[in-house]
């Protein structure tokens, strides 16, 4: 399991930088960052995001865990990898608010506009463990249903006409899930690996 | 490439799902040009690119292990793929696996709880970085028996088909991550005409555009506006998300915009079967699209 953040409820803790250097994927890189911004210039949704990666980045250095936490930067990454690829200083930008992200989930943090990709997320590990693969109608319906039934009744509606025009053109599975025959074997897989993540 | 070469093929989910017309054209096209593909037994999903956020960073390296291990069954043949998210998850994977010796443990410790193991000696490649380095785009042309001639192309590589691994050694080094030719490559291979596309590796927005619309329709707009520019008669990409992305908002976008895009999106692999003079329908999977191009149609009914 991920160490707990070092002193929740600090405003500036630099023990918090640390933490993120030693538990996120690709944050023992983030002392390459020389704030040059090209990461955030290159962003698809950069616009969507509170700080942007640059600034992001220099908040952990700063130790500003709270405002890290409930970021909604991590949640508006489309992990394009274009930041990856255009850093100078080899910074894998991507990877790093991606963990990010997983992290918040992890330990109960949400983006205070956001919860759209972590309910998103969850829905898809569904099925994942549970078929071995992803239904893209399960997956939808149930990340849907995620937020309650008049939401879930809304969005059905706004993308009924792309339902119905995928199951016409057979692009949308009808019956029991598509699934891998092993799924006791995969599940033991999975909850094995979820064990010795928590073991650390 | 004149022998046939037999490899390891990873269909991934949306092969059973919104593209099943790129599995269905591939399975067509990459024997016909000397590629043999087995599946590998059983696969399960790559965690596209939530996976770790749902289950954790090992159980989602364990999804990749377990389908390198059941392809690692079938003998050291090259892993290919045709799915963007696939691609990256596994050859990802797969180099993580190589390089970290406690992930590489770690993920055969859970293997271990299904009797499998993986150590790492596969290698995991793209279907287009196969097309380019082993087939050749020249043998593509030579195979040509139906030449799209006069059909405009917006080649739309998208992101993750190129980045973070098409210039790396491990990658193939096929191409570059901002100004990929491949695409446009295989487009004049089938004697269709490449028009000067601005967007061939912008963002569609990705798993966020089908969480959230809201946040990236703009983003699809200004792909199809750009192909609209070029005069395309139709846009070509090697991405499943991409394509389903780009065709099934443009109703959404119409409505938010006030624009009037139908522009249809197929895969380079659909383009081939039909330049290939194979079947419309069972080969090329044209009547899988939603937007159908009638230029299209019409040079697929002189074949097949």
């Amino acid at each position: 399991m991920t160490a707990p953040l070092p002193n929740p409820g600090k405003k500036y803790d630099l023990a918090f930088a640390r933490w993120v250097y030693d538990n996120v994927n690709g944050g023992d890189k983030l002392a390459m960052c020389m704030q040059c911004g090209v990461c955030s210039g290159s962003c698809p949704i950069g616009v969507n995001m509170d700080h942007g990666p640059r600034k992001l980045f220099m908040m952990i250095r700063a130790g500003m865990q709270e405002e890290v936490m409930t970021s909604n930067t991590p949640a508006n990454c489309t992990s394009c990898y274009r930041c990856v690829v255009r850093c100078p200083r080899s910074v894998p930008v991507t990877y790093i608010l991606q963990d990010l992200l997983a992290k918040q989930a992890e330990l109960g943090y949400r983006a205070k506009d956001n919860h759209e990709n972590i309910a998103f997320a969850k829905s898809f590990w569904w099925s994942a463990r549970a078929f071995g693969r992803t239904d893209e109608r399960l997956v939808t319906a149930k990340y849907y249903w995620s937020f309650g039934p008049a939401e879930f009744w809304k969005r059905s509606m706004e993308n009924l006409k792309i339902a119905i025009g995928f199951i016409k053109k057979g692009r949308m599975h009808i019956g029991m899930p598509h699934s891998v025959k092993d799924k006791k074997g995969l599940k033991a897989i999975l909850d094995k690996a979820r064990e010795i993540e928590q073991r650390g | 490439m004149s022998e046939k070469k037999r490899m390891t093929y990873y269909p991934g989910c949306s092969s059973q799902g919104s593209a099943r017309h790129l599995d269905e054209s591939l399975r067509s096209v990459l024997p016909e040009v000397g590629i043999e593909m087995d599946d590998i037994d059983d696969w399960n999903c790559c965690g596209a690119s939530v996976g770790h956020i749902g289950g954790g960073q090992l159980p989602n390296l364990s999804l990749t292990g377990r389908n390198l291990a059941k392809a690692r069954e079938r003998g050291t043949q090259d892993v290919i793929t045709g799915c963007a998210a696939c691609y990256l998850n596994t050859h990802g994977g797969n180099e993580k696996i190589k390089a970290d010796v406690k992930k590489k443990a770690q993920v055969n410790e859970a293997l271990d709880a299904g009797g499998l193991k993986y150590d790492g000696d596969l290698k995991v490649r793209h279907v287009c970085e196969v097309l380019v380095n082993d087939v050749g785009v020249d043998k593509i042309k030579e195979k040509v028996k139906n030449p799209l001639t006069g059909l405009k192309v917006a080649g739309y590589v998208g992101c993750q088909t190129v980045r973070p691994f098409a210039q790396t050694q491990e990658g193939g080094e096929y191409d570059t991550y901002d100004d990929p030719n491949f695409l446009d490559d295989f487009t004049e291979a089938c004697g269709a005409t490449a028009v000067p596309f601005q967007h061939k590796t912008a963002c569609c927005g990705g798993s966020v555009a089908v969480m959230s619309p809201d946040r990236t329709l703009h983003l699809i707009k200004n792909i199809l506006e750009d192909a609209k520019q070029a005069g395309a008669d139709v846009i070509s990409t090697p991405c499943p998300l991409c394509q389903t992305n780009v065709e099934m908002y443009q109703d959404q976008i119409n409505a938010k915009f006030g624009t009037d895009y139908k522009i249809p999106v197929v895969f380079y692999s659909q383009l081939m079967a039909v330049a290939l003079g194979m079947d419309p329908e069972k080969d090329a999977a044209l009547q899988r699209n939603t937007n159908s191009s009638e230029k299209l149609e019409q040079l697929a009914k002189r074949k097949g």
